[in-house]
C-alpha cells in the first residue's frame, strides 16, 4: 500500500527502506483504525454468535445506532470549528416533549417542525454564550443543559408524556425492505449533507479554519463568531431530529429519555477520528463510529453483560480514543 | 496578569493593581454580601428558615459540597478542572459503606480516601502523560466510575447499620458546631496553606497562570499535575465519606452532577475559569450560598425541577461575570501602561 504514495527525498533519506514501508502501514492502520475495529467486531461476533448475525438483531443494531449517530454528526462538525456541546441531552429531553406536546393536540407535521425549530432555537442560545457571552464552550452548555432539563421537567411535571400518532410511531419504528429503518435513512440522508456542508462548501472549509486557528481565522477576515453559532444551531437541529425519531419509537417523551447522549456524541466523534483540539476530522469517520458504539452495546446485551457495563465501555473507549489520536501524532512527528 | 495579583507584593504599580485590587475584594464580599441578602430575606419570607435546625441542615449541605469545591478550586488554579468527582464521591461513598460491612470504620474511611486519591492520581496522568485535554479524560473517568458505581452495587443500594461512630461524623456536635462544618475548616486550612505558602500552590498557580513561563521555569508540570488531580481525588473522597455518614444508605447513582455544583462554587466564589490563582475562602461563602438558597427553596416548596433551572443560572451569570471581570481587568491594566 505505501507504494501507492511516494516520498519526498528528504523524507526517504531519513528512513530509507523498510522502516518506511513499516511507518506508513501503521500510519495507515491507525488513520483507518476504527474502520478496520468494526469489520474485525462484527466478522468476530458474526461468527462466533448466531443471534448477533440474525436479521433483526442487525436492524436492531442500525436503529440504535441512529439515534446517538444522528447527534454525532452535528457534533463532529462543531467539534472541527473547535467547539462542542454538553446541553444536548437536555436539548433531546425538550424537543421530545415539545413534540409530544403539540402532537397529542393532533398535528403531526406542526409538531415535528415545532421540534425542529426548538431544537435550532437553543443550538442558538448555546452558540450565543459561547461566542458573545465568551463563556467556555464545555461550561456554558454543562449550566444551560441544567436550564434545559429544567425547562423540560417544569413542562411536564417530571412526568411521561404518550404518543398516540400512528405516523410518528411509524417513522421511530419502521424498516424499509425488511432491515433498513427509517431512523437510519434518516442519518444517513443527515451525514450525506453534513459531509456536503463540510467538504464541498465556503462554510465547510471556513469551519475548518476555525477550529484549527481562531485567531488566524480572525485575523483572516472570517465571521469566526458567526461560524461557531451555525456548527451550534446545526448540533441543535441534528439533536432534535434524533429527539422527534426516539419519542417516535418510544411512543412518549420525557425530560431525562436522553441522559449521557452527550458522552455518546463525543465519544462516537472522537472515536472516529474527529481531534478535540479542533480543525480535523470527518463525517464518515463518526459515521463508522456510531456503527462501532451500537455493535458493541449490542454484543454485551447479547452476553448477557448488564447496562452498567456500558458507561464503563464508552467511558474507556473514549480515553482509549483520544489516546489512538495522540499515538498518531507521535508516529507522524516522532521518529 | 493572575499571578501579579495572587503574589500580594506589586501594590507599587498604583492605579491598575489598586482597581484590580478593589476587584479581588469584590470578589471575595461580593458573594458573602449576596449570602447576607439572601439569608435576610430567606428569614422573612420562609418561615422555619432561621430555625437552629435548618441552619444546621444547611451548613452540613453546605460543607459537604464545599470539601471538593475547594479541590475542584486548586485544579482551576491550575488551569484544569475535573469533571469525575460526582462519580468518585458515589464510589468512595460505597467502598466506605461496604467496608464497614467487614472493617472498623477508621480502616473503612482510609480505604476510601485511599480510592478517591488512586482515581484521581489516574486522571492526573491521563492529562499529564498522555496530554489528554482534562476535559475529555475525566469526561471518560465520570462514564467508567460511575459505570464501575453502578456494577459493584448491582444497582442495589447499600445499607451503613449499626455505627453509630461513623453517623456522628454527621450528626456530632462539638460545642454545638456540626462535625461536617469542622471537617470543612480543617480541610480548608490545610489546602490554604497548601495554595498560599507552600512552593507546591505555587507552582500550581503558576502553571495555570502562564504554563509555558512554569515549564521555562523548570517546574516539574507532570508531577504536580498528577499531585493535583490525587488532591481533587481526596477531596471527593473525603465528601463521598461525609454523604454517606449522612444518608446512612448509598447507591450507584449519588452525586449525578456534582461536578456541576463544584465548578459553579469555585467560579461564584472568585476563582477565574483562565486559571493561575484560587479563592477558597470565595468558594467557602459560595458553598453556603447555594445551600442557603436550595433550603429556602425547599421550605417554600418550590418543586426540585426549579432547582435544576436555578442552578443552571447561577452558573451562567456567575461565568458572564467571570468573563466580564476578565475583561475589565485586561482593560484597565492595557489603559494604565
Amino acid at each position: 500500500m505505501s507504494a501507492a504514495r511516494v516520498p519526498s527525498p528528504p523524507e526517504a533519506q531519513r528512513a530509507a527502506g523498510r522502516p518506511l514501508a513499516r511507518r506508513f502501514s501503521l500510519d495507515l492502520v491507525l488513520r483507518y483504525y476504527i474502520q478496520l475495529l468494526l469489520v474485525v467486531a462484527v466478522v468476530v461476533l458474526g461468527a462466533i454468535d448466531e443471534n448477533f448475525r440474525s436479521p433483526d438483531n442487525l436492524e436492531n443494531i442500525l436503529l440504535q445506532a441512529s439515534f446517538t449517530g444522528i447527534g454525532a454528526a452535528g457534533m463532529t462538525l462543531l467539534i472541527i470549528a473547535g467547539a462542542f456541546d454538553l446541553s444536548v441531552a437536555g436539548i433531546l429531553g425538550t424537543c421530545g416533549i415539545a413534540l409530544a406536546l403539540v402532537a397529542a393536540a393532533g398535528h403531526d407535521g406542526l409538531a415535528v417542525g415545532v421540534a425542529l425549530a426548538l431544537g435550532a432555537g437553543l443550538g442558538l442560545v448555546n452558540g450565543l454564550a459561547v461566542t458573545k457571552m465568551k463563556i467556555p464552550a464545555f461550561i456554558a452548555t454543562l449550566g444551560l443543559m441544567n436550564v434545559y432539563l429544567g425547562l423540560a421537567f417544569i413542562a411536564t411535571r417530571g412526568q411521561v408524556i404518550g404518543i398516540e400518532s400512528e405516523a410518528l410511531r411509524f417513522a421511530g419504528t419502521e424498516a424499509v425492505l425488511g432491515f433498513l429503518p427509517i431512523p437510519f435513512l434518516v442519518m444517513l440522508l443527515v451525514y450525506a449533507a453534513c459531509a456536503l456542508v463540510l467538504e464541498k462548501t465556503v462554510f465547510g472549509r471556513q469551519v475548518r479554519a476555525v477550529g484549527s486557528s481562531g485567531p488566524a481565522a480572525l485575523a483572516a477576515g472570517l465571521p469566526v463568531d458567526r461560524v461557531r453559532i451555525a456548527c451550534f444551531v446545526i448540533v441543535g437541529l441534528c439533536t432534535a431530529i434524533a429527539g422527534v425519531l426516539l419519542s417516535g419509537e418510544l411512543s412518549s417523551a420525557n425530560a431525562i429519555m436522553a441522559s449521557g447522549y452527550e458522552l455518546g456524541a463525543i465519544a462516537v466523534a472522537v472515536v472516529g477520528g474527529t481531534s478535540l483540539q479542533g480543525g480535523s476530522g470527518t463525517l464518515f469517520g463518526s459515521f463508522t463510529g456510531a456503527l462501532f458504539f451500537a455493535v458493541i452495546n449490542n454484543a454485551l446485551n447479547i452476553f448477557g453483560v448488564g447496562a452498567y457495563w456500558q458507561y464503563v465501555a464508552s467511558g474507556l473507549l473514549l480515553v482509549s480514543a483520544v489516546g489512538v489520536q495522540e499515538l498518531r501524532t507521535y508516529v507522524r512527528e516522532g521518529n | 496578569m493572575n499571578a501579579a495579583s495572587s503574589s500580594g507584593g506589586e501594590g507599587r504599580r498604583s492605579g491598575a493593581a489598586s482597581s484590580v485590587r478593589f476587584l479581588q475584594y469584590f470578589e471575595s464580599f461580593g458573594v458573602l454580601l449576596l449570602l447576607v441578602l439572601v439569608v435576610l430575606v430567606a428569614s422573612t419570607v420562609a418561615r422555619g428558615f432561621f430555625t437552629y435546625t435548618n441552619i444546621t441542615n444547611t451548613i452540613i449541605i453546605a460543607s459537604i459540597t464545599a470539601v471538593t469545591g475547594f479541590g475542584m478550586t486548586f485544579a482551576i488554579a491550575m488551569g484544569g478542572f475535573d469533571l469525575s468527582v460526582g462519580s468518585v464521591q458515589a464510589l468512595t461513598a460505597i467502598a466506605s459503606a461496604m467496608l464497614l460491612e467487614v472493617t472498623s470504620v477508621p480502616l473503612a474511611i482510609l480505604g476510601a480516601l485511599v480510592l478517591g486519591v488512586a482515581l484521581g492520581a489516574l486522571n492526573g496522568t491521563l492529562v499529564s502523560r498522555l496530554r489528554m485535554p482534562a476535559f475529555v479524560a475525566t469526561f471518560g473517568m465520570m462514564s467508567i466510575v460511575r459505570g464501575v458505581a453502578l456494577l459493584v452495587t448491582r444497582g442495589q443500594s447499600v445499607m451503613i447499620t449499626g455505627r453509630p461512630g461513623y453517623a456522628a461524623l454527621n450528626n456530632g456536635k462539638v460545642l454545638a458546631v456540626p462535625v461536617p462544618f469542622i471537617i470543612v475548616l480543617v480541610v480548608f486550612a490545610f489546602l490554604y496553606v497548601l495554595l498560599r505558602h507552600t512552593p507546591f500552590g505555587r507552582h500550581a498557580c503558576a502553571i495555570g497562570g502562564n504554563r509555558r513561563a512554569a515549564i521555562a521555569t523548570g517546574i516539574h508540570i507532570e508531577t504536580t499535575t498528577v499531585l493535583v488531580f490525587a488532591l481533587v481525588g481526596l477531596t471527593a473522597a473525603v465528601s463521598g465519606v461525609m454523604l454517606s455518614s449522612q444518608l446512612l444508605i448509598v447507591d450507584g447513582t449519588l452525586g449525578t452532577g456534582f461536578e456541576l455544583q463544584t465548578i459553579a462554587i469555585s467560579v461564584l466564589g472568585g476563582t477565574s475559569l483562565a486559571g493561575g490563582s484560587g479563592n477558597l475562602l470565595g468558594t467557602l461563602i459560595a458553598s453556603l450560598l447555594l445551600a442557603t438558597i436550595s433550603s429556602a427553596l425547599n421550605i417554600l416548596k418550590v418543586e426540585a425541577f426549579y432547582q435544576y433551572l436555578y442552578l443552571g443560572l447561577l452558573l451562567v451569570l456567575a461565568l458572564y461575570l467571570d468573563t466580564l471581570r476578565r475583561t475589565f481587568i485586561a482593560n484597565s491594566i492595557l489603559r494604565r501602561r
